[in-house]
């Protein structure tokens, strides 16, 4: 259920990777994701990135021996599961916070896309949204 | 192209990394969107799949590609290295579904359809008025268009 702000009022959020080797819990309301077009969240992904976002001290990880890390660019990382693959997070390196995967949000999510990005690297094989 | 050539590189691809390139000989398929729980998860978001028979796809790099068996009948295929998705492939069939993700541009490749519409996440939104299936698509369907020797 969305507030006036566009964000949700649900307390706690739960997720994690296909096989559950990666758990996660996230405290609190989250915001609108952003779906991003770019090329190296098109390549990770083999689909779109669509994140959300889970404040500093706000989230715990379970399993994280199973959480790999790729430097994709300087000081920007990208944690996805070994076992299975799973895309989870998306790291500024020091900045306490965390991208997450919409995808890897137990349903339902009570999310909705606030905004697309980096639309001027879309792929060539969908027309990416207008706005 | 004035025809398909078994041995001309239709499409290229990759990881995120580059541990792991991919050339596709011969047809692929039209893009398809699945909307399924498996796939939501591995990849993070609906991923928009290409596909190709098993003998026109070249792997390099395939240390670095661990499979992941997410049901009896599939598996996945991703970089160890970084984590991107490449591979979707139905076991023993003799073909493979590829990220559209990975290619390089200009893929020449346009989606088509989306699949498991039924077990679509709340947040996920299909604005495109492409077809929509509430579930798997037919077998022929899945396959890449057989090749061609005449321009069309």
């Amino acid at each position: 259920m969305h507030e006036g702000d566009g964000r949700v009022s649900a307390r706690k959020t739960s997720g994690g990777c296909l096989c559950g080797a990666v758990r996660y819990e996230i405290e609190g309301p989250l915001p609108p994701p952003s779906a991003c077009h770019c090329s190296q969240c098109r390549r990770h992904h083999g689909a779109l990135g669509i994140y959300t976002l889970a404040p500093a001290e706000r989230y715990k990880i379970k399993g994280d021996r199973n959480l790999a890390w790729f430097e994709s660019s300087p000081g920007i990382r990208r944690g996805f599961c070994r076992v299975c693959g799973s895309k989870l997070f998306w790291e500024r390196i020091g900045s306490g916070q965390l991208d997450v995967t919409m995808g890897s949000i137990d349903p339902p999510s009570g999310l909705r896309i606030g905004r697309h990005i980096h639309l001027e690297d879309a792929g060539d094989y969908y027309d990416p949204p207008s706005r | 192209m004035a025809q398909d050539d078994k041995a001309a590189v239709r499409a290229r691809g990759h990881c995120l990394c580059g541990a792991i390139e991919i050339e596709i000989r011969g047809p692929l398929r039209d893009v398809v969107v699945c909307h399924c729980g498996q796939c939501r998860r591995q990849h993070g978001a609906p991923p928009g799949y290409t596909a190709a028979l098993w003998p026109n796809v070249t792997i390099h790099g395939e240390k670095n590609l661990k499979w992941y068996q997410s049901s009896p009948e599939a598996r996945r295929g991703f970089c160890r290295a970084c984590g991107s998705s490449l591979f979707w492939e139905p076991i023993g069939q003799g073909r493979v579904s590829i990220a559209a993700g990975c290619l390089v541009k200009p893929t020449g490749l346009r989606t088509v359809r989306h699949i498991f519409v039924a077990e679509k996440a709340d947040f996920d939104e299909i604005t495109d008025g492409l077809e929509q299936l509430p579930h798997s698509m037919s077998a022929a369907a899945a396959l890449p268009p057989p090749p061609t020797t005449v321009d069309a």
